[in-house]
C-alpha cells in the first residue's frame, strides 16, 4: 500500500513515517501543503493522510485542489474537536478523519478500511490454527473441543479472527463489539479479552490472543 | 447610524419644572388680569354714565345753558383731568361747549334718546388714539330755547392701559422668576435625589474579580432603588458562584494533570539515567502510553464539558428502544461486574428520545461508578420506566451510603467523596459531571439518592412530545 503523509509537525511526521514503514507500507512524507499537493498529483497513492493545520497551504486547500484532479482516499487529521470542522472536511471530499490525539493503531485500522477495495465477502468458516469458527451457526471449536461463548465473547472473537495479525486498540474493540464510540474510563475491554482468553487460550498450548503493550491486542498464530 | 444621545434626567426634570411653573403662574396671572380689567372698565363706564346723566339733568334746565356760556371753567373743573373730553353741541354744528384739554379726537357717537335710562351697554368702546381705548357716551337733551342738543362725554383710558400693562409685566416677571426658582430647585432636588445612584455606581465600579464577595450597600438608598440593588446583588452572587466554580475547575484540572505528567517525567528521567534492557525500555514506553492515554481522556472529557452547543445534540436525537439500550449496557459491563461478583439486572420498556452516543456515555458512566463503588456480590439494577414526562433511567447499586452532604456536589467536576482513596488511571472525577452535561443537553433532569445502603441515580429524558 502506497501512503502519502502530509504533516508539518516534525515529530508527528517522523513517527507516522516510521510507524507506517515498519508495518510494511511504502510511505512518502511531505512537510508542507504545497509539497504535499505536488506529490499527490505526481504519484498515484492508495491513500493520503492529511494534516489540516499547516502553514503556506492548509489541508483544506490541498484537499480542494486535489479533488479537482483525483479521488484518492483522504483521511484528515485535526486538532479541533469541532463538528463544523469535521463537516467541512467531509464536504470537501475527505473520506475519514481523526482527532488529535489519536492512537496509532486506530489510524492504521482506518487506513486499512479506506483502502479496502469493494465489499469484503463475509466468510462463514474461519480457521486459525486449530481454532474453527462457524459464523452463522455461532459454533466455536478448538482442537475438536466445543467452546461455548456468550454473544459478546463471540463478537469479540469474530472481530479478532477477521483482523488476524493486526493490532486492535481498545477503543476500536469497544466500538465494534459494543457500539460504544467513546473512551469510557473503564477496563471493560481488558476484562472481556481476559474472559475470552480463559476459554479459548488458557487450556491450550498455542496462544492466539497477544497483548501489545500500551496499544491493545493482536490475534495471531505468531507470538 | 448615529447612536442616540443620552439625555440628562436632571436637566429634563428641571426644564419640566420651569415650564410647568411658568405656565401655571402665567395662567393664574392672566385670569386675575382679565378680572381686574373687566372691573376697571365697569367702574370707568359707570363713572362716565353718571357724568352724562348729571349733565343731562343739569342741562335740561335752561339756566344752565347760560352757565355754559358764562362759566365754562365750571365744566372744565367738573372733568378734572386731561384724559376726559366733553362736548355739547347741536347736531351738525360747532359745539357750544368743548372741554378737551388733551386734544382728543372725539369721533361721532350715536346719542341715546331722551327718555332712555342710561346703563352700561350704552357706553361705546372705541379704538381711540394709538391703540389706547376710548370710552364714549352721547345723550340727546332738549334744552328748550336751543332745541335739541347732544352731550358727548368720553374718556381716553391712558392711565388704565398703563396700569394694566405694568400689571401684565409684573405677572410675567413673577412667573419667570418662579420658573427659574423652581427649575433651580428641581435641578438641585433631582441631583441630590440621584446621589445614592451615583454612590452605587461608584461602588459597583470598585467591584472586580478580586472582591466579588462585596455587595452593594442598600443603607440610605431610597425605596425606589431597593429592587435594583437587590437584583444587582443577586447577580453578583451568581457571578461569584460561577467564578468560584470556574476557578475551582481550573485549579482541579491543573492538579489532575500534575499526577500523570509527574509520572511521565519521573519515570522517563529515571529510565534515561543508565543503560537498560530493551524490556525495561518497553515497559517504560508502555507505562508512558498509559499516562498519555489518561491525559488524552481527560482532555477529551474537558472539551466535552466545555461544549455549549445543545442545538446539535437536540437535532440528533432519535427514538431508541429502552430495552435494547439497557441490554447493551448490561452486556458491556457484564464482565467487569462479574469480576467483582456483582450481578447486573437490566429491565425496561418504552422509548428513549435521545442522541444515542450521549445516552450510552451517560449510562456507561453511571454503571462504571456503580460497579466501582457497589458492594462485592451485590446486585446492580439498570431500569427504564416510561412516565408522563418521558423516560426515567435508574441505576442503583448496593454499597456504602453516601453522606447527604456529598450528594448535591457529586455532579461537580473533579468532586470526590474521598480525596485520598479514589485516584486511579480510570477515574478522573469527571464522569458524573459529564452525565450532568449530557442531561442538560437533552433538557432532561438528573438526581441521586443514597439511603440504607442503596445508591440510586435517576435520569429523566423528556419525551418527544415535550418539544
Amino acid at each position: 500500500m502506497n501512503i502519502l503523509v502530509v504533516e508539518d509537525e516534525p515529530k508527528a511526521g517522523n513517527y507516522l513515517l516510521n510507524g507506517l514503514q515498519e508495518l510494511g507500507y511504502s510511505v512518502s512524507l511531505a512537510r508542507d501543503g504545497v509539497d504535499g499537493l505536488h506529490q499527490a498529483l505526481e504519484t498515484p497513492f492508495d491513500v493520503i493522510v492529511l494534516d489540516v493545520m499547516m502553514p503556506k497551504m492548509d489541508g483544506w486547500e490541498v484537499l480542494r485542489r486535489l479533488r479537482k484532479e483525483a479521488d484518492t482516499p483522504v483521511l484528515f487529521l485535526t486538532a479541533r474537536d469541532d463538528i463544523a470542522d469535521r463537516i467541512k472536511g467531509l464536504e470537501l471530499g475527505a473520506d475519514d478523519y481523526l482527532i488529535k490525539p489519536f492512537s496509532f493503531a486506530e489510524l492504521v485500522a482506518r487506513l486499512r478500511t479506506l483502502t479496502r477495495r469493494g465489499p469484503t465477502r463475509e466468510e462463514d468458516q474461519l480457521h486459525i490454527a486449530d481454532l474453527h469458527i462457524e459464523v452463522l451457526k455461532r459454533r466455536v471449536t478448538r482442537a475438536g473441543t466445543r467452546i461455548t461463548l456468550t454473544n459478546k465473547e463471540f463478537a469479540l472473537l469474530h472481530l479478532f479472527a477477521t483482523h488476524q495479525g493486526q493490532v486492535l486498540s481498545r477503543s476500536l474493540i469497544a466500538s465494534r463489539v459494543w457500539d460504544m464510540n467513546f473512551d469510557s474510563d473503564t477496563n471493560v475491554v481488558d476484562v472481556a479479552v481476559r474472559r475470552l482468553r480463559l476459554k479459548i487460550d488458557d487450556p491450550f498450548q498455542l496462544k492466539l490472543i497477544h497483548s501489545v503493550r500500551g496499544i491493545g491486542y493482536r490475534f495471531d498464530t505468531q507470538p | 447610524m448615529t447612536p442616540r444621545r443620552h439625555y440628562s434626567l436632571t436637566l429634563r426634570l428641571a426644564l419640566v419644572f420651569a415650564l410647568l411653573a411658568f405656565a401655571l403662574l402665567a395662567t393664574l396671572g392672566v385670569a386675575l388680569y382679565r378680572e381686574l380689567e373687566r372691573e376697571l372698565i365697569r367702574r370707568d363706564d359707570a363713572a362716565l354714565i353718571s357724568r352724562v346723566d348729571q349733565l343731562r339733568n343739569l342741562l335740561n334746565d335752561s339756566n344752565t345753558l347760560e352757565l355754559i356760556r358764562n362759566k365754562p371753567e365750571l365744566f372744565q373743573n367738573m372733568l378734572g383731568n386731561r384724559e376726559s373730553v366733553l362736548s355739547i353741541a347741536a347736531p351738525g354744528q360747532q359745539p357750544l361747549l368743548l372741554v378737551n384739554p388733551g386734544n382728543i379726537d372725539l369721533p361721532a357717537v350715536t346719542p341715546v334718546p331722551k327718555g332712555h335710562v342710561l346703563d352700561l351697554t350704552d357706553v361705546q368702546h372705541l379704538a381711540g388714539v394709538n391703540g389706547v381705548p376710548l370710552a364714549a357716551l352721547a345723550a340727546s337733551i332738549d334744552s328748550g330755547d336751543l332745541g335739541n342738543l347732544q352731550v358727548t362725554s368720553g374718556r381716553l383710558m391712558t392711565e388704565r392701559t398703563a396700569m394694566l400693562a405694568s400689571y401684565r409685566l409684573s405677572v410675567y416677571i413673577l412667573a419667570g422668576i418662579a420658573a427659574l426658582a423652581l427649575a433651580l430647585a428641581g435641578y438641585l432636588l433631582v441631583h441630590r435625589g440621584l446621589l445614592p445612584l451615583r454612590r452605587l455606581a461608584q461602588h459597583a465600579q470598585g467591584i472586580g474579580v478580586g472582591n466579588l464577595a462585596e455587595r452593594l450597600d442598600s443603607r440610605g438608598a431610597p425605596k425606589e432603588l431597593l429592587p435594583m440593588i437587590d437584583a444587582f446583588n443577586t447577580m453578583l452572587e451568581r457571578l461569584a458562584k460561577g467564578f468560584a466554580q470556574l476557578s475551582q475547575v481550573s485549579t482541579d484540572m491543573a492538579h489532575e494533570l500534575r499526577t500523570p505528567i509527574n509520572n511521565l517525567l519521573g519515570e522517563t528521567q529515571v529510565a534515561l539515567h543508565q543503560q537498560r534492557s530493551v524490556d525495561s525500555y518497553q515497559q517504560l514506553l508502555a507505562s508512558n502510553v498509559e499516562e498519555l492515554e489518561r491525559l488524552a481522556r481527560m482532555l477529551d472529557n474537558m472539551l466535552f464539558l466545555a461544549r455549549t452547543d445543545p442545538a446539535s445534540a437536540l437535532r440528533q436525537r432519535q427514538a431508541l428502544s429502552a430495552a435494547d439500550e439497557v441490554e447493551r449496557i448490561a452486556e458491556y459491563f457484564e464482565g467487569l461486574a462479574s469480576d467483582r461478583g456483582m450481578r447486573i439486572l437490566a429491565a425496561g420498556q418504552g422509548e428513549i428520545w435521545a442522541e444515542p452516543m450521549l445516552l450510552r456515555r451517560a449510562l456507561a458512566n453511571l454503571c462504571a461508578n456503580a460497579i466501582k463503588y457497589g458492594a462485592a456480590h451485590s446486585e446492580l439494577r439498570i431500569e427504564a420506566m416510561p412516565t408522563d414526562e418521558g423516560l426515567i433511567l435508574r441505576v442503583s447499586n448496593q454499597g456504602e451510603t453516601i453522606a447527604a452532604e456529598h450528594l448535591p456536589r457529586l455532579f461537580e467536576r473533579f468532586y470526590r467523596v474521598d480525596e485520598s482513596r479514589e485516584r486511579s488511571a480510570h477515574s478522573n472525577g469527571l464522569g458524573l459531571s459529564i452525565v450532568a452535561t449530557i442531561m442538560q443537553l437533552h433538557n432532561g433532569r438528573y438526581s441521586v439518592s443514597s439511603q440504607n445502603g442503596v445508591t440510586r441515580f435517576e435520569l429523566l429524558f423528556p419525551g418527544r412530545e415535550a418539544d
